[in-house]
C-alpha cells in the first residue's frame, strides 16, 4: 500500500515538475505560429526524457550512487569539468528564466513590474530551502503542481480536431518559414530534457532512500509521470494553436500567453494561468538550484543533503543560497524573462551531449549495476537519443541565429 | 578485494573521515621514490590546486590569481599518508578528523561564521 501511495506520489511529482516556463512558453510560440504540427516533437521530448530519467533512477537506485558523483569518479575530474560547466552554466540560465515566469505570473496577478518580483522570489525560495526538507521541497511543489492540470481542460474546452492532432504526433516538414520552425522544434526539445530534471531524479532516488525494491516505482514514475507532462504540454501547445494560429499572433511576451486559458475559460483561465505560471515556475527554481548545489557537492566531495541542517553541509548549502540570489538578478534589472527562456531552452539542447553519451557507458557496467545493466532496447534508445543531441549540438547556434528572431 | 586499480577504484573516489562525513575526493595521489627502494603509493591530495594542476597550466595560473586576489596565506591543500585508508569501497575511509584537515578550511569557516549563525542553520536532521 505504502508503496502505491509512492508511485501516486512520484507521478505527482513529474507531472508538477514537467510543465515549467520553458515548456508552456516554447509550446505556446510553437502553436501560435505552426498549430499543431509540433506536436511530435513533445512526443519525441518526451519519450527521450522518461528514458534518461528511468535510466538515472535505476542507477542510483542499484547502485546507491548519483550520476554526478559516478561522471566524477569514471570519467575523471578532467572530463567531468565539461559537464559540470555546461550545466552549471546551461541551469543557471534556466533557473533565471523561471525566476522570470514567477515574476511574471506576480506582475498578472498585481500589477506590479515584474522587475520587483525576482528578489523576493529568491528570498521565499531560499527560506523554503534552508528550512524545509527534500519532502516538501519534492511533493509541496509536485502537489500544487496539479494546478496545470487546467490546460488539459482548456485545451478540451477548445474542441481540438482530433485526426489533425492525432496526425502531428508523428514528424513532419514545414510548408513555410523552415528554420524557424526547426529552432521552435529544438526549443521545445531543450525545454523537455533538461538534464537538471535527470540530475534532480538521480539525487532525489537517493534523498528519498530509494533500493534495488523501487526499480518498478522508478519505472512507472519515469514512465507515468512523463506521459501526463507530456500530455499538459501538448494541451498548451494545442491551446495556443486553436487561440492564437488563427487570429495571426506571434508570441513574443509572458502575457499574451494568459490568454490561452483566458479563451476557453474566460476569467477563471486567467486565475489559472497565473497559478500554473507561478506554481510551476516557482518550483522549478528550487528543483534547479538543488540540482545545481547536488551537482558541485557530488562532483566535489562535500557532504549534501536537503535533510540535514545547513551547518552540516555548510558548502552545499550555501551554493545554492549564492545560486538563488545571483539568478534572481538578471530579472531585477529587467531583462526580458521571454527573450531569456528562449535563449537557455536552445542552450540546454546544445548541452545535451556531454551529460547523455557518458550515461552509455555507465548503465552498462555490471560493477554498478549487476543484472541491472541495459538491455539492447535501452541501448538502442540511448544511442537514439544520444544521436539525437550530437545534432541539437551542431543545429543550435545556427538555428538560434536563422530562426530566433 | 584483490588487485585494485589506481585510475579505476582510487582516484577520484569520495573519501569519508573516520565519523563518515564526506570531506571531498582523492584529487591527486603521489607516488614516493626512495634510492634503492621501489617507488609506493604514498600520499593523497585532496585540493583545489590539485584538480586545477591536473587540467593543465593555465587552470593552475587561474586558480592561483583567484587565491592571490582574496588574498589567502594560508594553505587549503591536504596531504594525507596512504596508510590512513582504512576501507577501500565505493567510498574511501581514511582515519582522519575531518574537521582539522586544511581542503576542510573553506567548509568550516562557512559553517561557523555564515550558516550557523543564520536562524535554522545549526543542528542535525530537518
Amino acid at each position: 500500500m505504502k508503496k502505491w501511495a509512492e508511485v501516486a506520489l512520484g507521478v505527482v511529482t513529474s507531472i508538477g515538475g514537467f510543465l515549467e516556463v520553458g515548456s508552456i512558453a516554447t509550446s505556446a510560440q510553437g502553436g501560435a505560429e505552426f498549430g499543431y504540427q509540433l506536436a511530435w516533437v513533445l512526443v519525441l521530448g518526451t519519450t527521450s526524457l522518461a528514458i534518461l530519467m528511468e535510466m538515472t533512477g535505476r542507477l542510483a537506485a542499484v547502485s546507491q550512487r548519483s550520476y554526478a558523483d559516478l561522471l566524477r569518479e569514471r570519467f575523471g575530474y578532467r572530463f567531468f569539468l565539461l559537464p559540470l560547466v555546461a550545466v552549471f552554466v546551461v541551469s543557471l540560465l534556466v533557473v533565471i528564466s523561471e525566476i522570470g515566469g514567477v515574476s511574471i505570473a506576480l506582475q498578472l496577478a498585481t500589477g506590479i513590474d515584474f522587475r520587483w518580483w525576482a528578489i523576493p522570489t529568491a528570498l521565499v525560495g531560499w527560506f523554503l530551502l534552508w528550512r524545509g526538507n527534500f519532502t516538501i521541497v519534492e511533493q509541496g511543489t509536485a502537489m500544487l503542481g496539479l494546478v496545470a492540470i487546467s490546460f488539459a481542460v482548456g485545451a478540451l474546452k477548445l474542441h481540438p480536431v482530433w485526426p489533425t492532432l492525432g496526425r502531428a504526433l508523428l514528424p513532419s516538414l514545414p510548408s513555410h518559414d523552415r528554420a524557424r520552425y526547426w529552432y521552435l522544434a529544438v526549443s521545445i526539445l531543450g525545454a523537455s530534457i533538461s538534464p537538471y530534471l535527470y540530475l534532480f531524479y538521480s539525487a532525489g532516488a537517493l534523498e528519498d532512500e530509494w533500493t534495488i525494491e523501487h526499480l518498478g516505482v522508478n519505472r512507472v514514475t519515469a514512465g507515468m509521470g512523463n506521459v501526463f507532462g507530456g500530455v499538459l504540454a501538448i494541451a498548451s501547445l494545442v491551446t495556443a494553436a486553436l487561440v492564437f494560429a488563427p487570429r495571426g499572433i506571434k508570441v513574443d511576451r509572458y502575457e499574451q500567453i494568459a490568454l490561452v486559458l483566458a479563451t476557453p475559460l474566460g476569467r477563471a483561465g486567467l486565475v489559472f494561468f497565473i497559478m500554473t505560471l507561478f506554481v510551476t515556475c516557482f518550483g522549478s527554481t528550487l528543483e534547479i538550484v538543488l540540482a545545481i548545489a547536488y551537482l558541485l557537492a557530488q562532483g566535489l566531495g562535500w557532504n549534501w543533503s536537503e535533510n540535514l541542517k545547513p551547518g552540516k553541509d555548510a558548502r552545499f548549502a550555501t551554493s545554492y543560497t549564492v545560486l538563488i540570489l545571483l539568478a534572481s538578478l538578471p530579472i531585477a534589472i529587467g531583462m526580458d524573462p521571454l527573450t531569456l527562456t528562449n535563449i537557455s531552452m536552445v542552450a540546454t539542447a546544445a548541452s545535451l551531449p556531454v551529460t547523455v553519451i557518458p550515461l552509455s557507458v555507465l548503465m552498462n557496467d555490471g560493477d554498478l549495476l549487476n543484472t541491472h545493466v541495459n538491455g539492447w532496447p535501452s541501448n538502442l534508445a540511448l544511442v537514439v537519443i544520444a544521436l539525437l543531441s550530437v545534432v541539437l549540438l551542431v543545429a543550435a547556434i545556427p538555428l538560434q541565429l536563422l530562426g530566433g528572431g | 578485494m584483490g588487485a585494485v586499480h589506481l585510475s579505476h577504484d582510487v582516484i577520484d573516489s569520495q573519501l569519508v573521515d573516520r565519523h563518515q562525513e564526506k570531506i571531498g575526493r582523492i584529487d591527486e595521489l603521489l607516488l614516493e621514490l626512495e634510492e634503492g627502494k621501489p617507488p609506493r603509493v604514498a600520499t593523497i591530495v585532496i585540493g583545489g590546486v590539485a584538480r586545477a594542476r591536473r587540467v593543465g597550466r593555465w587552470m593552475l595560473a587561474c586558480h592561483r590569481a583567484v587565491h592571490a586576489l582574496l588574498g589567502h596565506r594560508e594553505e587549503y591543500e591536504s596531504r594525507i599518508p596512504f596508510e590512513a585508508v582504512r576501507r577501500i569501497a565505493d567510498t574511501i575511509e581514511l582515519d582522519v578528523e575531518g574537521d582539522t584537515l586544511p581542503s576542510m578550511r573553506l567548509d568550516r569557516w562557512l559553517a561557523t561564521h555564515i550558516v550557523c549563525r543564520i536562524p535554522g542553520g545549526s543542528g542535525e536532521r530537518k
